[in-house]
Order: structure tokens, then sequence, then C-alpha cells
């Protein structure tokens, strides 16, 4: 009886461990091939982002890309932001992946470096490479190679209130830091009387805003050396542009949290109750803000962050997205000929239609037609992205040194070398792993 | 009954060649042996697919070196140790162990006093207060972990929390503004209320349970011997919770230790790290940095950590009859 039950859960664990052996080994085979193109009809593979790409754009694209590619079917899919790196990771793994992808420029470098993605320098020059937006370009480079091509951006800017400026004096937008010190404290005499007025809403943790500051002093948050790279927080530049974010802060007597950013409490939401005169923000948030009220729109109009250099706008963070094909994709051929169109001209220039920065365009005309459209887009070609490394992947998911230094240091609880070196350090060890 | 014969047999268990001459006593007899766990069989096969074998590849997995290129090339590259090494050289993860040990002893303790307190009180409370307390609890309890989380950012929020500004009302102006995440202690301090919040109701009504199985002339009879109300509860009460208690003790100890939703949606283990905790470790090392390899090893530390702290909870459950659920 006893031999009998031993014997039954040592079948079961030896059957288990050899199909444990083979689950793992099989998919070792499928990777490296190259396959000649089949012949017959052929589908491929498009994964975008859910809000990138307008419909209008996407139909007309895979329109002409069938038209013109005999028996091929374009399989369009849009994908959800919450959750995609995962839903990524299993795709990419699987024998069937998608053909073309969008990936976040933040998450692009740990893609690019894992060696998952299909090197593409050699095609640089098919994608419009000569006018590449160049914060986009460096986030899908790894060690020299080119695996990610620029899709589209979005910077920050300064969103005001028109109707409140023009209330307290102030007759054009600021150009410099001064003038912007300057319209805080006229914003001020004239509503300060009224206590839940802030002249600027600033949260402690806006961090993007901070890289703004540190990239016009001069200075970066990592410096690179081939595939090192290393935290440079300690530095005279970054000392100055923390300088200027905590005046900014005392200066407006902003009411948002410092431990926190942007996001919590929702900024726009505060803008839209109308006693907020200043954000910097994304160009959209005007549309969140009008959810509270529907004539904040007309009312709000945005300027560029100004630099310390009077009349120049200050360099600013780009976010935005890249493309890539997949390594395992059995239609690169395919895949390589979909993004050649993407990156066109033609199709560009519809992005800068719908309110983004195109990536593989210099053309940026489409934007002037709206003035908060047009305060982006004045200061995209100063534009810079996280550093390009693949450990940026585990600050991007939520432990930001960066944000907590800002909290320290805005709070007195660290100096400014203990605030810095704690950062630096974190950065370290993120870039490490 | 054919499939049951059918997956026994293909989990690689022929049957023994009966010997010559017994054959018809030996095969009969070994039939009525084996049929129980034929039975058992596919119940067994399932558990083993769905619980252990998971558990195994966890374990593989540690001893991989495992990123996202190994996973989508699907290489298998052994690396003895290192991931080990790798975790257990880091003077982080003794302090984020520790933090984690103490986190989930303090959690544990409270839930279980806060827990038998509303159990015994709801014992001694009458008709439609206890329904109203009962009421609460269970909607405290049904509430989503990700709504009650967010309710309490706001409630502990710097600028716009109702808890700043009811203390500023009360006098206490020194909060204004104040910041309740600054440090890891407070920001643990938080986070562990929002988890003794949600855990508090089962324990309670699990107790209770146990409570109320008292007959109500044990009682009587200590108020006949002179009992007061806390040698009642010493020799009646007592007995017929301590194996409830002691299951409530082993399954909370289990829940705080993995308590990763709230830890993390509260300030994704910030300030600075200092209120990461072990499965906060785990998401940065595996989902957040693709190192399935560390973060397998990770994983099974916590479980080593886990059976060297509920050991003697799990001997205590499997022997005691008294502990027969």
């Amino acid at each position: 009886m006893r031999v009998w039950s031993k014997a039954l859960i040592g079948g079961v664990a030896v059957a288990l461990t050899v199909a444990g052996c083979a689950g793992s080994g099989s998919s070792s085979s499928s990777s490296g091939t190259t396959t000649a193109p089949p012949a017959g009809p052929r589908t491929i593979t498009v994964w975008l982002m859910n809000g990138s790409a307008p419909t209008t754009l996407t139909d007309e694209l895979n329109k002409e890309f069938q038209d013109s590619h005999k028996d091929v079917t374009v399989k369009y899919e849009i994908q959800q932001w919450n959750g995609i790196q995962d839903k990524l990771t299993t795709a990419l793994a699987s024998n069937n992946p998608p053909d073309v992808i969008e990936i976040g420029n933040t998450q692009a470098p740990k893609f690019a470096s894992d060696g998952v993605l299909e090197d593409v320098t050699a095609n640089v020059n098919d994608f419009n490479g000569a006018n590449w937006l160049a914060s986009l370009k460096a986030s899908g480079q790894w060690d020299g190679k080119q695996y990610a091509v620029p899709f589209y951006a979005a910077n920050r800017e300064i969103l005001y209130r028109k109707d409140l400026f023009e209330q307290a004096g102030i007759t054009a937008p600021p150009t410099s830091r001064q003038e912007w010190l300057d319209a805080i404290g006229k914003l001020k005499a004239k509503f300060g009387s009224d206590p839940n007025f802030q002249a600027l809403y600033l949260p402690g943790q806006n961090w993007y805003t901070l890289l703004s500051f540190i990239y016009d002093e001069g200075g970066d948050i990592a410096k690179q050396d081939g595939k090192k790279f290393t935290g440079s927080l300690e530095t005279p530049e970054v000392k100055a542009a923390l300088d200027f974010y905590k005046q900014l802060v005392d200066v407006s007597g902003t009411k948002a949290p410092k431990d926190a950013d942007e996001q919590t409490p929702e900024q726009a939401g505060i803008f839209g109750q109308g006693k907020v005169a200043m954000m910097v923000a994304l160009p959209w948030e005007v549309a969140t803000a009008a959810k509270s009220d529907p004539t904040i729109k007309d009312k709000t109009s945005g300027f560029p962050i100004p630099s310390k250099t009077a009349g120049q706008t200050a360099p600013v963070f780009q976010g935005g997205s890249d493309l890539a094909i997949p390594g395992n994709s059995k239609n690169k051929d395919l895949a390589r000929e979909y993004l050649k169109l993407i990156t066109s001209d033609k199709y560009q220039a519809q992005f800068a239609k719908a309110g983004m920065i195109p990536g593989t365009s210099k053309d940026v005309s489409a934007l002037q037609a709206d003035p908060v459209n047009a305060a982006m887009a004045k200061a995209s070609p100063n534009g810079k992205s996280t550093p390009a490394t693949p450990g940026w992947a585990t600050i991007e998911a939520g432990q930001n040194p960066i944000k907590d230094m800002l909290t320290a240091y805005l709070t007195g609880a660290k100096t400014f070398e203990q605030a810095t070196k704690d950062a630096d350090d974190a950065l370290n060890k993120a870039f490490s792993s | 009954m054919t499939s049951t014969v059918d997956t026994a047999r293909s989990a690689g268990t022929p049957p023994p060649a009966a010997r010559p001459g017994v054959r018809r006593r030996a095969r009969r007899s070994l039939s009525d042996l084996a049929t129980p766990y034929l039975m058992l069989g596919p119940a067994v096969l399932v558990m083993l697919a769905l619980l252990c074998w998971p558990a195994v590849q966890v374990l593989f997995i540690s001893f991989r070196k495992l990123d996202l290129g190994e996973l989508v090339r699907g290489e298998v590259k052994w690396v003895g140790f290192d991931n080990y090494k790798n975790v257990l050289t880091d003077p982080d993860f003794w302090v984020i162990s520790l933090r984690t040990a103490v986190f989930t002893v303090v959690l544990v303790a409270s839930t279980l006093l806060i827990g038998l307190g509303i159990a015994v009180l709801m014992r001694h409370l009458a008709g439609w207060v206890r329904v109203v307390l009962q009421v609460c609890l269970v909607l405290a309890w049904a509430t989503p972990i990700v709504a009650t989380t967010t309710i309490f950012q706001w409630m502990f929020d710097q600028n716009y929390g109702i808890l700043n500004k009811t203390l500023v009302k009360l006098g206490f102006d020194s909060y204004q503004g104040y910041s309740w995440f600054s440090t890891g202690t407070s920001t643990l301090t938080v986070i562990g209320i929002l988890i003794v919040w949600q855990a508090v109701p089962f324990i309670a009504f699990t107790l209770y349970a146990g409570l109320i199985g008292t007959p109500k002339d044990l009682y009587e009879a200590a108020a006949i011997d002179g009992a007061n109300g806390w040698s009642a509860f010493r020799a009646v009460s007592w007995p017929s919770v301590r194996p409830l208690l002691m299951l409530t003790t082993f399954l909370s100890v289990l829940w705080d230790f993995r308590a990763f939703t709230q830890v993390w949606a509260i300030r994704q283990g910030g300030p600075d790290g200092k209120s990461t905790t072990l499965p906060v470790l785990l998401y940065l090392k595996g989902i957040a940095g693709s190192h399935f390899g560390v973060s397998a090893a990770v994983a099974v530390l916590m479980l080593v950590i886990l059976v060297a702290v509920t050991w003697r909870y799990v001997r205590l459950l499997v022997r005691s009859p008294e502990t027969e659920l």
C-alpha cells in the first residue's frame, strides 16, 4: 500500500519534471530562424496603443498598405497602456508575435538592450531618418545600433488662464524666468485675497518640470559612457535647477502637495475648478480640465517653459512612443515596408494635426493653428528623453529617486548634498541592476 | 472510471506484474487496494498541476538567468546560486526582510487584538446595535482593496486630506500641510492601519463564531461560581476561541506577509524605498526590472522565511486534534 502511493507520487513527479524540461526546451528552436517570405496570402499584425494614432490616420494607412501589397491583410489591433509591459513580454516570447509594435520611449531601452527587437540600423534612411526627433532617436538606440524608430512625442508647457492674466494686467506671456516670476507676483497682487487662489499649481514631485530646469542649466540626470550610465545630480547645475523650483513653489504659494506628483490629485481637475492661473502640463490636459468647467477651454492658452536666457525656451523632457519590429516576427519584410509608410511625411503630418509632435518629420506647421499646441511645438526641437538605459525601467515602474529628492529638498528634510547623493546612489543602483 | 485509470497510468505508474499462482487473489486484492488511490488520482493530479507545479517552476527559475532576452528567445541558462548570491549580498535585502517581518508581526498582533475585542463586544451587544456593527464590518470587508486604498490616500493627503483638516480644527496647528508620507515608518503606519482595517472584519466574525458556539450554561455555571467578566472570559471563552485564534493567526501571517497592493498603491515603496517590503522588492526585480531569475530567488527566500515563521503553527494545526476544521 505504501509502495503504491510512493510509486504514484514518484511517477507524477518524474512526469512533471520531464514535461517541464520539454516545455522550456522546445521554444528555443524557434529563435534565429530566417524564413523566406512565404507565397500566398499573408497577414501583418500591427499593435498600436490606445489614444496614439487617430483612427482616420490608421484607416487610410492600412488601406493604402493593403492596396499596394497584393494578398496582404493588415491585422490592426489597439492595445491598452495598462499592463502593456506584461502583454508585450508575453507576446514577444510567443512564436507568433505581432510584426509592428508601439513602445513607450522610456520602455524602449529595456527591449533594445535585451536583444528582442530587430536591428533597423540599415533602414534608418528608408524611415525618413534625416528628420527624426532627437530625443526619440536616442531612446531607440543601444550600443550604437538603432532598434526602435521614433513615432510621435509630446512635451510640457505652461498652460495659463488668459482672462486672469488680463485682469492682473499681464499683457504678454512671459518669455524669461524673471517675467514668469513677475507674472506670479502680479497675479498674487490681484487675486491673493482669495485663499483658494493659486498663481501656479506646482506639486513637489513634478519632476518633468525639474528636468527642464536641469537641462536649461546645462546639466542632466545621468552621464553616458558607452553602455554605462552614472547619476549626475551632485552638480551645481542641478543645485541651480532645484533652487529655481523651490523659488517657484515659495513665491507662488502653491497649495499642491510637496510629497506627490501632478497625478495625485490630478492637476487638471484642480485647474478646472477655476482658481489656478497656471500649471505645467501637457496640451491635452486642457480637455481634462474642461470636463469640470467647459468654459475653461476658451479661457486657456499656453506658453513654453521660459529659459534662464531671456527670450529662449527651456529644453524639455519629451515623452512619446517608438515603433519597433519584434525579433521573432515572421513578416519582417512587410513590417519594414509598413514602417516606411507610417514614417512618411504624409502620415506624420496627420500626427501634427492631431496635436502631437511627429517623430520622423520636422514639419510642425499643423500644430500652429491652436495656441496651446503651438507653444508645445515651439519648445519641441529642444527635447530630451530619460537616460536610454534598461535600468530606467525600475525607476519608471514607481520608485523614482528624483521625486524623493525633490520632496526632501523642498521640505528641508535633507540638505542639497544629502538629497542629491541619495538620489545618485539610487539611480546608480537601478542602472547597474 | 476509465478516465481515472488512464490518468493514473499516464502519470507513470504501470500496474505491477502479478505473480503466477496467486494471480486471482493477488489481482483482486491489488485492485481493491488501488481503487481508493485511483479515485484520488484526478484530484491529486489537479492539485499537483495547479499548486505544486508553479512552485517547482519558481524553484527552477531561481537557478536560471532569465531576463527578457532569455525569455523571448526561450534560452535556458543555468547559473547555480548566482541569483541567491545577488540577493543575499545586497544589504538592502536584509533591511527589507527585517522591515517586512516587523511589519507583519505588528499587523498580525493588532489585527487579532482588535478582532478579538470586537468579537467579544459583539457577543455582549444587544440586538440592533450588534446588527449595525456587523453591517459596518461587512461593508468594510466587502469594499474592494483599491477603493479603500484610494480613500485612505485622500484621507491622509497633505493639503486636501480630512485628517489634517480635522486636526487643525481641533487646534493642532502643526498638522497644517503635514506630510504623512515623508518617512518610511510613517508611511508604513498608514499602510498598516489600512491593512488592519480591511483584515479585522474577517477575524472578528471568525472569532465571534467561536464565541457564540460556547454553550450559555457554561457562563451561567461560571457566574454561579462567582466568576467576574475577566475570569469568565479566561475560563469559558478562551478555550473555545483558542483553536480559531490559532488558525486566524496563521492566516493573518500569510496574508500580511504577502501584502502588496496596499503597499504599492500608497507610495510604491517610497519615500527613498523606505516602505519597500519583500513583495514590493519581488515586483521591482521581476516585473519592473525583468530579472525573473532574481525575482524567483526572492520568492523562494520569502517562502523559506514564511515556513520558518509559521512552522510551529503548521505543526500545531496538523497535529492538535482540537483544531479539526
